[in-house]
């Protein structure tokens, strides 16, 4: 075999690989966005059809209906914005606090940093159902309203999560970068945002990524700081209580709308901050 | 700790030193406050709650009882059955296999103090034994917890990696697939997990049942969501796929801090892929790995969501069954003692993580 050959092959075995990956990330997807298009006698058919189609006719037919739906629903886009308020606000903040805090447990020497280290960890090792009741208490105590609370309790969990991670990864970036920084005159702090954030720029936007995910995604918390002020309602707990236009029944299909509807932006979000990523590496090599 | 320990005494602290270490406090400040004005209550009244019998939305006393929540969460045993004997002194054979009957379980189970129920049988040595609970519910849930974890930790990881390696790479297409990837992940767990469920329809309307019937698996009429072999295994299945993209993304990052000049040497030393692979890769991705392990683990251990909507009380994680001892039962005390089961395993687990791959080793 020549090593032409040798290369083609590889490539297409690349491929073929990268195909079937897509394929289980996105079926499931796929399978939303089929279910959104159809009627609720089209979801009841068996078999299940792979793009809508007519019961009788079997002829393929997409139904806008579960589309409809959602969007004469007012409180749907009243729960697109309060997520985004209060995503952005949990994953803006705990990104600065984050950094800062990790920057002294990655990069600086100080007594009791492992402790804590650890005492951050724990303080995200409940399950959520446990502390509900209690920074319910807290959040009444501080008579904040529903949107704030919700910022402030989601740092419960992604708070430790960006710590923890930036932590790990100023930690890998050579000290000799900190040293010949401070020989240079530099302070500790402007070492760290003059060269150490820029350096971790892909990492930060990553971290910040899936703090803001998790936000967004976050359910018990935001049902019950919701439960007295409606208008606060975020996304998911719109989507969980939707009731139905058409049948009593819950209604599949207009859930599956609504989620295609909600996954949508946040992809395009991801597709803008990706490409960053490759930039921002590309104008800061690293230079080990 | 072991580096601020050691150099503390050798000799007195520089004035730069001192400057580093206050540096430190205040940028440490903001975090531990934030979480401390949350946690600190929260996290307080559920230990103290584990060891109370107090009752949630209930004006009912509240009585200290020690560590009894925690004894009737997890106290186990076993024993030994005898076979059935008639009246005539022969053992009692079933008429139907021809096997030994032994007696009821219940027979040899202890009531007092506490009431065991059974767990389950099993022989050893010709012998028959039973092993007793007194909460089977919870035993198994945390057998069921443990194994979701383990398995589906490991094939993220795996799995996780693989994806971020093949998108680190560079090919045509590659900002398309970093956004596919994250697909799973976006989609809220409430949504997705519905979806899920509508998959694993136990005929076929669901996908699944359409696509195994299609391959000559089962009937099309499988009950995936209700028969105690499938439950677990969809769990994990909805799981992997939920969660791989963070762990991929994790791993994307770590990957991309290292250094690309380390490869240009090893190509340039003529090191193959393989080898830079387990030489280069590995070791300064194991930070990455350690800490996105860590997080995974932690909520795999106390998943619930995904229990709570797919499976309700059809099978629990220890986290769900939490759930509805609280809001069915509403046993705070006790759903409080399970919570602080969940709290030490996910201890145990950091800790062996920490230690194994050495997170906090400079």
């Amino acid at each position: 075999m020549t090593k032409q050959t040798q290369k083609i092959i590889s490539r297409i075995l690349f491929y073929a690989v990268l195909l079937i990956v897509a394929i289980y990330l996105l079926f499931p997807f796929y399978w939303a966005l089929n279910s959104s298009f159809k009627t609720e006698n089209q979801l009841q058919m068996t078999p299940a059809t792979f793009v809508p189609r007519d019961p009788t006719t079997n002829e393929v037919a997409f139904s806008l209906n579960n589309y409809k739906g959602v969007f004469q629903n007012k409180d749907f886009g009243r729960g697109l914005i309060n997520s985004t308020i209060v995503a952005v606000s949990t994953t803006v903040l705990s990104l600065v606090v984050g950094a800062f805090a990790a920057f002294a447990l990655g990069k600086l020497r100080f007594r009791g940093r492992t402790p804590s280290l650890y005492l951050i960890l724990s303080m995200t090792m409940f399950p959520q159902v446990a502390v509900l009741t209690g920074l319910y208490a807290v959040i009444r105590q501080l008579e904040l309203p529903a949107i704030p609370s919700m910022i402030l309790s989601y740092m419960l969990f992604t708070l430790p999560f960006t710590t923890w991670v930036m932590t790990s990864f100023f930690k890998e970036l050579p000290s000799e970068l900190m040293q010949s920084a401070q020989v240079d005159g530099a302070t500790p702090f402007q070492t760290f945002y003059k060269i150490l954030l820029p350096l971790t720029l892909p990492a930060l936007v990553t971290t910040g990524l899936l703090a803001f995910i998790s936000a967004w995604n976050e359910y018990l918390f935001a049902l019950t700081f919701t439960t007295i002020e409606s208008s606060a309602r975020t996304v998911p707990v719109v989507m969980a209580l939707f009731t139905g236009q058409i049948s009593r029944q819950e209604p599949f299909g207009e859930i599956m709308a609504a989620a295609i509807l909600v996954t949508i932006p946040l992809l395009i979000l991801v597709l803008v901050f990706q490409q960053k990523i490759v930039e921002g590496l590309t104008a800061g090599a690293v230079k080990g | 700790m072991s580096a601020t320990a050691a150099q503390k005494p050798k000799k007195p602290e520089s004035s730069l030193a001192k400057r580093e270490s206050r540096l430190a406090y205040y940028l440490l400040t903001p975090t531990l406050l934030v979480l401390f004005l949350l946690a600190f209550y929260p996290l307080g009244t559920v230990f103290y709650n584990s060891m109370t019998n107090r009752v949630f939305a209930s004006t009912q006393e509240v009585e200290f009882v020690g560590f009894e929540n925690f004894r009737n969460l997890l106290s186990v045993t076993a024993r030994q059955l005898e076979p059935e004997v008639d009246d005539a002194g022969n053992t009692v054979m079933d008429p139907d296999t021809g096997d030994v009957q032994y007696q009821p379980a219940v027979r040899v189970l202890p009531r007092e103090p506490r009431r065991y129920r059974e767990l389950g049988q099993f022989s050893l040595f010709g012998n028959r034994y039973v092993l007793g609970a007194t909460d089977p519910e919870f035993i198994l849930s945390i057998g069921d917890s443990l194994r979701f974890t383990f398995i589906s930790v490991v094939i993220e990881t795996i799995l996780g990696l693989g994806i971020a390696m093949v998108v680190n790479s560079k090919f045509r297409g590659r900002g398309m697939m970093r956004v596919f990837m994250l697909v799973p992940w976006v989609i809220p767990t409430a949504v997705s997990s519905r979806m899920w469920e509508w998959m694993f329809s136990s005929s076929r309307v669901g996908l699944i049942n359409v696509v195994f019937q299609k391959l000559s698996l089962g009937n099309g009429q499988i009950p995936f969501l209700a028969s105690e072999t499938w439950q677990v295994p969809a769990m994990i299945i909805i799981d992997v796929w939920k969660t791989t993209p963070f762990m991929a993304l994790l791993l994307l990052a770590g990957l991309q801090i290292i250094s690309k000049d380390l490869y240009e040497a090893a190509d340039v030393d003529g090191a193959s892929k393989l080898r830079q692979f387990w030489s280069i890769t590995l070791p300064l991705l194991r930070p990455t790995i350690a800490v996105a392990l860590v997080f995974r683990t932690l909520d795999a251990v106390r998943v619930f969501d995904l229990f709570q909507i797919v499976l309700a009380q059809k099978r629990y994680s220890m986290a769900s069954y939490a759930y509805y001892e609280l809001i069915n039962g509403q046993r705070m005390g006790y759903s409080s003692a399970a919570s602080v089961i969940i709290f030490v395993v996910i201890t145990v687990f950091a800790i062996g993580y920490i230690r194994l791959l050495g997170v906090d080793s400079d």
